[in-house]
């Protein structure tokens, strides 16, 4: 087993994760990010809605907490990082539904004290108003708290785009590397892997669902954690104009939230029900299913069950849940020097730039050295996305790499180059490719592309089509080759 | 060939664009061009590798890539030009066309008609929300025909099928044939979803349990599918509780409806039947928009490749004409109501002034019913079922006495004999 060392051991390659590790890689210090996973953001971050707040939007927002800190000063960074990043931002705007006066006077209230707090651009907008802004909503809405801050992204291609930046700039990234055990030794952690021993002298903990397991191996107890299962529902691109800003509605029942907003790629997202469960467990059930329909609904009242192309269930880990609200956990821990646990519960992707600075500042306290990286490159370039680019620029790209002229996924108009090219910048499973490129993320969610990016892949890749994953692991797709199992026993 | 020189383009090659293609050029028109996705012409049928095809149109019993194949000669010999590994990536409301591959690069296309034949996808496991992890193992029937024909892969050794679609029900089989153990096929509605021939030949002939009323629950595994939970509905789709079961297996494959593909469609500004997803069409299968046609699966989901063929061959004829005289003569029209128990009614829309053939399918399954279309015809069915096409031929002179009185005509189920 390989032995390895160095200075700082980053945990878990979500959007926390890969923050810390970019913010790292401005300065001279050895780091390695661990994931579990075959591919970045998997966890909560796949499942994030892909919404950018600032705070001082929904009624559960509480300044004094640090979490709403983080996420206000994180706002204004967040589309320089974008831009650096060359990773797709869009401020879309949020209107949070009004449907009686109990409501607008809890919202007046909620907006006096983000104004106190300096957050600015909050107003309420009329019926007539709201009408013009966004005619399909609910007759029922009477007027609505606008925010015309809020911003959508694509919270995986962000986590890679960190990523692919921190490597840039030396930072040493493992995937399928899961962290089994930790010991503490003079100064410095024995971490065990399952790819070989890492010691290091600082961990900064971004393991997401698992952060309290991990912090529990050093024997670090300092907060609980209640994993919130959410549902996500995706829908057809076809309604794509439905809405053009996120739209919030304030959920008829206790535990549920109702968000429906648009995505950077098309698709409207629909959320909802939040409800503690089993950690690990990504199943969705027909009520969830349901109920979440239900509550979309109420926001666009004759949306079709049809109309849903894909849903899937996520984990918010939330601070204390038993009082019914939740603090996020970025500190370092009381009994074990030089181990920082970071985990945001929700709004994560939104809290993460100003986590990753302050995560920086928190290692600096516990001892790290930082000289500035003189040669740090904050330009991330991303791959060409074929169906973004203009008649002009597909023509000359296909005339470059005539892989560009094949087109793989009909439904998102993915070419054979982009596939590669995902291939090439480490994708290597069909999950990988699909987050990605979004091959396999349209209405037919993948039944034409599937063979054809298998087939890439295993090329690509130099391994038979039978051991192509889904997503890593025991996730093989094509089990067998025909004829091998005829003349097998049943 | 001169791209700027296209007559008739033909978007898809399977057995609605060959045929469509064929048609037009029979009918006169001098540069017929078929643009396909695929490395071949043919579409799926290539990955159809059992009979079945060409019973009414050939008389023949063939199976997919024969079927294809007879195509495929009179493309060549008629010297209609192809396209091959081509995606249409824009169709404008007037006709113009973008289309890109690796030869070529980039393509515009001004064609005088254009054909839309780009078939229909399979329903996805998201579209019905099967509740449950979302592990390998899951795929549509058609991308599993796919693998094990085309490819050479067989998806998992214990497989459950959703839905008794063709393409389920074939796939049962083909599947048994190759080993692998099929332990059910599961149908929520109380009869098979496809042809009868198929629940015969493919699942009774190969003792495949086939459990009616039944629909998957939950999916299980994390990984890869280690098991579905099925349960029993009651007559509103809902599962009962109490009646689930878990049943092992590596693989669940979805045969649960088809959906006429339509983006380019849209992108040109056609108007879509809601129900049904393809064209509004009138008798010549053309469609809202002036010049282009549309025929087969694009259109409506159609039960045999037989009426794909010979559907698409209307709209390549009056494709045919309409580049020949630069638009056709426009008549009143009268439109078809979906009356009782009446699904979908494609043509939608018809002028009274010659033949035409309906499709019609009904909503719900229905014993002892009569069909009538206005006051002109009737006929009487035993049973009426959702997955058996309806064909109604009307003649001219049967449709002159509306005599233009009449802008609609009501096509009902009634019940009674």
């Amino acid at each position: 087993m390989a032995q390895m060392e160095t200075e700082v051991l980053i945990i878990g390659g979500g959007v926390l994760g890969a923050v810390v590790a970019r913010e790292l890689s401005h300065y001279k210090v050895d780091v390695i990010l661990v994931e579990k996973e075959a591919d970045f953001g998997w966890g909560s971050t796949k499942t994030n809605m892909c919404i950018v707040c600032q705070g001082g939007d929904t009624l559960e927002f509480r300044p004094e907490y640090h979490r709403s800190k983080l996420v206000w000063e994180s706002m204004p960074l967040m589309e320089p990082l974008c831009r650096e990043l060359d990773v797709p931002f869009k401020r879309v705007g949020e209107l949070a539904l009004i449907r009686n006066n109990e409501e607008f006077s809890k919202f007046q209230k909620l907006k006096s004290k983000a104004e106190k707090l300096g957050l600015t651009g909050h107003q309420f907008i009329d019926q007539d108003n709201l009408r013009q802004m966004e005619p399909n909503v609910t007759r029922e809405a009477i007027a609505a708290l606008y925010d015309p801050n809020i911003a959508i992204v694509d919270p995986v291609r962000l986590t890679i785009a960190l990523i692919e930046n921190a490597s840039q700039n030396g930072v040493k990234v493992m995937r399928e590397t899961e962290v089994l055990n930790i010991s503490q030794k003079v100064n410095q952690f024995e971490v065990e892997t399952n790819r070989g021993s890492i010691q290091c002298r600082f961990i900064v903990n971004a393991a997401g669902t698992s952060v309290e397991k991990i912090a529990r191996l050093v024997n670090s107890d300092d907060f609980v954690l209640y994993p919130i299962k959410g549902y996500v529902g995706i829908l057809d691109k076809n309604l794509g104009d439905l809405i053009k800003h996120e739209i919030h509605m304030r959920p008829d029942a206790p535990g549920q939230m109702n968000i429906l907003t648009p995505s950077v790629h098309g698709n409207l997202f629909f959320g909802t029900t939040m409800q503690p469960a089993r950690r690990g467990d990504y199943s969705t059930t027909r009520r969830i299913a349901q109920i979440g329909f239900e509550n979309v609904r109420k926001i666009i009242p004759d949306l079709s069950e049809k109309d849903i192309i894909h849903s899937f269930a996520g984990y918010l880990m939330f601070r204390n849940w038993e009082v019914g609200w939740h603090e996020c956990v970025v500190q370092a821990s009381r009994k074990v020097p030089r181990l920082i646990s970071i985990c945001i519960g929700y709004p994560g992707v939104s809290a993460a730039p100003a986590t990753g600075r302050e995560v920086v500042e928190l290692l600096r306290r516990e001892g790290l050295k930082l000289e500035a990286n003189s040669k740090f490159n904050p330009i991330r370039k991303a791959s060409s996305v074929f169906n973004q680019l203009s008649n002009e620029q597909q023509k000359e790209l296909i005339s470059k790499d005539s892989r560009y002229g094949h087109v793989v996924c009909r439904c998102e108009t993915v070419t054979e180059g982009e596939v590669v090219a995902a291939v090439h910048s480490e994708a290597t499973t069909l999950d990988g490719i699909k987050f990605r490129t979004r091959a396999g993320m349209g209405r037919c969610q993948g039944g034409f592309c599937t063979p054809r990016v298998v087939n890439i892949l295993s090329r690509e890749l130099g391994l038979p089509e039978e051991k192509i994953t889904k997503k890593g692991r025991d996730s093989r797709l094509l089990l067998y080759k025909t004829k091998q199992l005829l003349g097998e026993e049943r | 060939m001169k791209f700027s020189e296209v007559d008739v383009a033909v978007i898809g090659s399977g057995p609605a664009g060959m045929a469509a293609a064929i048609k037009a050029r029979e009918e006169g028109a001098e540069h017929v061009l078929i643009l396909e996705r695929q490395e071949q012409l043919g579409g799926l049928l290539h990955q159809c590798v059992h009979s079945g095809f060409g019973l009414l149109y050939f008389g023949q019993d063939l199976t997919g890539p024969e079927y294809a194949h007879r195509f495929i000669e009179k493309v060549r010999d008629l010297g209609i030009e192809i396209l091959l590994e081509t995606m249409v990536t824009q169709l404008s409301g007037d006709r113009k066309l973008t289309a890109i591959n690796r030869y070529e690069g980039m393509i515009h296309l001004h064609p005088k008609s254009v054909v839309l034949a780009m078939g229909c996808r399979e329903r996805s496991r998201g579209q019905l929300s099967i509740p449950g992890t979302r592990p390998a193992g899951i795929f549509t029937a058609g991308t599993a025909q796919r693998l094990v024909n085309v490819e050479g892969f067989i998806p998992g050794k214990k497989v459950v099928i959703l839905g008794s679609g063709d393409i389920g029900m074939i796939m049962a089989r083909r599947l048994t044939l190759e080993g692998v153990e099929v332990k059910a096929v599961i149908e929520i509605l109380p009869y098979v979803g496809g042809l009868i021939r198929n629940e015969v030949q493919c699942l009774h002939d190969f003792d495949i349990p086939l459990l009616l009323e039944h629909t998957v629950t939950q999916i299980h595994g994390e990984q890869r599918v280690e098991a579905v939970t099925i349960a029993k509905v009651d007559k509103h789709k809902r599962p009962i509780d109490g009646t689930e079961q878990v049943v092992e297996c590596d693989t669940l494959l979805l045969s649960v409806g088809l959906i006429p593909e339509n983006e380019l469609s849209r992108m040109a500004g056609i108007t879509l039947d809601p129900l049904i997803g393809g064209p509004l069409v009138d008798e010549r299968r053309e469609t809202s928009v002036p010049g282009v046609f549309a025929g087969g699966n694009v259109v409506h989901v159609h039960d045999i490749v037989d009426d794909v063929s010979w559907e698409a061959e209307i709209a390549g004829s009056w494709a045919a004409k309409f580049s020949q005289k630069g638009d056709l003569e426009r008549k009143e029209k009268i439109t078809l109501k979906p009356g009782r128990n009446i699904r979908s009614i494609v043509p939608q829309t018809i002028s009274g002034q010659s033949d035409v053939t309906f499709y019609i399918r009904v909503k719900e399954m229905e014993e002892k019913v009569q069909l009538k279309v206005g006051d002109l015809y009737q006929r009487s069915f035993r049973v009426a079922k959702p997955s058996e096409m309806i064909k109604v031929d009307l003649p001219v002179k049967e449709l002159k006495k509306l005599d233009g009185r009449e802008s609609e005509l009501n096509v009902e189920c009634e019940k009674g004999e």
